[in-house]
C-alpha cells in the first residue's frame, strides 16, 4: 500500500533526477492511467498515445510539479481529458474503422466485456465520469473539477451513465 | 464495479506499458534534473556502490545485476569525441549549458545560456531564446539584435535572401518578426499549442499552426489568411512540411499523420515514436520502440536499432546521413541512408558541458 508519502518522496526524487523514482510512479500510475484512456475511448492503440503522452507531460512537467498535490489525480485528470477530446473529435470523423476496434459481439461474453460493451454505446462524456468516479475514485467533486463542469451535471451524468448500464446489463 | 473496470482486457496491455515506459525514460533522461544537495549526492553514490559491490560479493543475483551493468548500451568502439561530421553543413545544438554550432570539422562553439535555437534560411545567423528574450546571433557568436518578450520559445526562422521572418511562441501566442528584429506582431492572433510553428517551404509567408485542439491550422500572412484546418489529431505535438510544400506530417506520442499540404486531408497514419521527411523527398524516418528495443527505420529498411530509447531525428542537408540521439549510451549514432554505415560519438553530454543528453536542433546548409 503506497502512501502519500511515498509519492511524494518518490516525485522529489524524480525531480532530482531518479530514475527509480521515476520508474515507482510509472509503476504506480501507468496501468490505471492506460485503463481509464482505454475505457473512455475503446481505442487501444489511442489509449496508449494517450496515457504515454500524458506521462510524458508529467515528467516534463516535473520540476514545476507542486509536491503537496497527489501525483496520480493530477495525471489521470490529463488523461480523462484528452481521452474524452480524442473520442469527440473521432466520432466527428466518423472513422469507418470505428466498429472494428469495438470489443466483439460474444454472446456468453463475460461480464467485462458486456461492461465494456455497455460503456461504448454512452457518450464519452458520460463514460468519463463512470471511469473517473468508478476506477479512479475521484468524489463527485473532484470530477467536477476535473473536468470543469457544475457538480450538479456530474450527478446527473453519474447516474443517467449508471442507469443505462444497468438496463444493458 | 470497479472490480469490473479492472477486468476489462485492454488489447496489448503489456507491450505497451513496455512502449511506455521506454518513451517515458527517454523524456526523462532529456530533462534537466532538480540539483540535490552535494552532500546528499555524494552519500548516494557512495551508499549505492556499497551496496552494488555488496550484492556482487554475497549473491548471484546481485552478480547478475553487475554483469547487466557492464553490457552497457551503445554501439562498440565508438569515436570519443566529434572529430567531424559525416556531411557537409553544421549542427545547432541546445544543451544545459546553452546552444552550441558545430562546425564539419567538429570544432565548436558556445553561443550564449540560450534554450533553443533555429538557423536562418541560409544559416548565416542563429535564432536563439532564452526564457525572455529572442536573439540573432551570428555563428561567431556577435549578437545582431534581441528582443525582450516573456517567456519565448521555440522559434523557427524562414524566408529567402531578401526577405526573412522568425516565429515563436509567447506563452500559447504566436508571434512573428522580421529577420532584422523589426514588425514584431502577434502572428495572425492566432493561438497555438505548445509546438513550434512550421513554415511551408517556398516564397511567401506560409505557416503551419497547432491549434489548441490538435488540428492543424495553415495561415498566409500575407491578410492572415487560413489556407486550410485539418481535424484535430488530440496527440499531435509536433507539425513539419516536406521540402516540397506537398505534406505535412504532424507526429506525437506514438504516432504520425501525413497530411495533403494542399488540402489537410489525412493521406495515412504511421506508428511510431518520431518521424522526419527525408530531404527533398516524401520518405519518412522513424523511430519505433518495441519490448524495449528502438529502431531507425527508412522505408521498409531498419537503418539502425539498439536497446532502450532512440530520440532525435535529424537529417544532414543532402538527406544522406540521419543523426539519432541515444541518450542511455551518451551516443550520437549517425546512420548512412542507404544502411551501410553507422559511425558513433560517444561522451556526447559531456562535450556539451551539459547535465542532460543534448538535443539537435538542426543540421544547415554549408556556410
Amino acid at each position: 500500500m503506497r502512501t502519500g508519502r511515498d509519492e511524494r518522496a518518490h516525485v522529489r526524487g524524480a525531480q532530482r533526477g531518479s530514475a527509480s523514482d521515476l520508474e515507482a510512479l510509472f509503476r504506480t500510475h501507468w496501468p490505471r492511467a492506460h485503463r481509464a484512456a482505454y475505457l473512455v475511448t475503446h481505442d487501444a492503440q489511442a489509449a496508449e498515445d494517450i496515457a504515454q503522452e500524458a506521462f510524458i507531460a508529467a515528467v516534463r512537467a516535473l520540476d514545476r510539479f507542486d509536491r503537496r498535490r497527489p501525483f496520480g489525480p493530477w495525471l489521470h485528470r490529463i488523461v480523462v481529458n484528452r481521452a474524452i477530446d480524442w473520442t469527440r473529435a473521432r466520432q466527428l470523423r466518423a472513422e469507418v474503422e470505428l466498429g472494428e476496434s469495438l470489443p466483439a459481439a460474444d454472446p456468453a461474453g463475460a461480464p467485462s466485456d458486456d461492461l465494456l460493451a455497455a460503456l461504448g454505446r454512452l457518450p464519452p462524456e458520460h463514460r468519463a465520469v463512470i471511469v473517473l468516479r468508478h476506477l479512479l475514485e475521484f468524489t463527485p467533486g473532484e470530477i467536477a473539477e476535473a473536468l470543469d463542469l457544475p457538480r450538479g451535471t456530474v450527478n446527473s451524468r453519474l447516474r443517467r451513465g449508471l442507469d443505462s448500464l444497468r438496463d444493458e446489463l | 464495479m470497479r472490480r469490473e473496470l479492472e477486468r476489462v482486457e485492454i488489447p496489448g496491455e503489456h507491450d505497451a506499458r513496455g512502449r511506455a515506459w521506454a518513451v517515458a525514460q527517454a523524456a526523462f533522461a532529456e530533462r534537466e534534473p532538480t540539483p540535490p544537495a552535494r552532500h546528499r549526492l555524494r552519500l548516494a553514490v557512495v551508499i549505492a556502490i556499497a551496496a552494488a559491490v555488496l550484492a556482487a560479493a554475497l549473491s548471484p543475483p546481485g552478480r547478475a545485476v553487475l554483469d547487466g551493468i557492464r553490457e552497457a548500451v551503445g554501439v562498440e568502439n565508438p569515436q570519443p569525441a566529434l572529430f567531424s561530421l559525416p556531411a557537409g553543413g553544421r549542427l545547432l545544438v541546445a544543451s544545459g549549458s546553452g546552444v552550441w554550432v558545430v562546425d564539419e570539422d567538429g570544432s565548436k562553439r558556445l553561443l550564449g545560456d540560450y534554450q533553443e535555437a533555429t538557423w536562418s534560411p541560409f544559416g548565416r545567423f542563429v535564432g536563439a531564446a532564452r526564457t525572455n528574450e529572442l536573439a540573432a546571433v551570428e555563428p561567431n557568436g556577435d549578437v545582431r539584435w534581441t528582443l525582450a518578450r516573456p517567456g519565448v520559445s521555440f522559434p523557427r526562422w524562414s524566408g529567402t535572401d531578401i526577405d526573412t521572418r522568425i516565429a515563436y511562441l509567447v506563452g500559447h501566442r504566436p508571434r512573428v518578426v522580421a529577420g532584422d528584429g523589426t514588425a514584431d506582431e502577434s502572428l495572425c492572433s492566432t493561438s497555438s499549442r505548445r509546438a513550434a510553428a512550421a513554415w511551408r517551404p517556398g516564397t511567401g509567408f506560409v505557416v503551419a499552426l497547432l491549434a489548441p485542439s490538435g488540428a492543424v491550422r495553415v495561415v498566409d500572412l500575407d491578410g492572415c489568411r487560413a489556407a486550410w484546418q485539418s481535424e484535430p489529431i488530440p496527440t499531435a505535438s509536433r507539425v513539419e512540411w516536406s521540402s516540397d510544400g506537398a505534406r505535412v506530417l504532424v507526429s506525437g506520442a506514438n504516432r504520425a499523420r501525413v497530411l495533403n499540404g494542399r488540402t489537410g486531408a489525412p493521406l495515412g497514419d504511421v506508428h511510431a515514436l518520431e518521424a522526419a521527411f527525408r530531404p527533398g523527398t516524401h520518405d519518412l524516418a522513424l523511430i519505433r520502440t518495441r519490448r524495449g528495443t528502438s529502431e531507425v527505420v527508412l522505408g521498409s529498411t531498419t537503418l539502425f536499432s539498439g536497446a532502450g530509447a532512440l530520440s532525435g531525428l535529424t537529417w544532414s542537408p543532402d538527406g544522406r546521413w540521419l543523426l539519432v540521439g541515444w541518450p542511455a549510451a551518451d551516443q550520437w549514432v549517425f546512420v548512412r541512408a542507404n544502411g551501410r554505415s553507422i559511425r558513433a560519438v560517444a561522451n556526447v553530454t559531456r562535450q556539451f558541458r551539459s547535465g542532460s543528453f543534448p538535443r539537435v536542433d538542426g543540421w544547415c546548409c554549408s556556410p
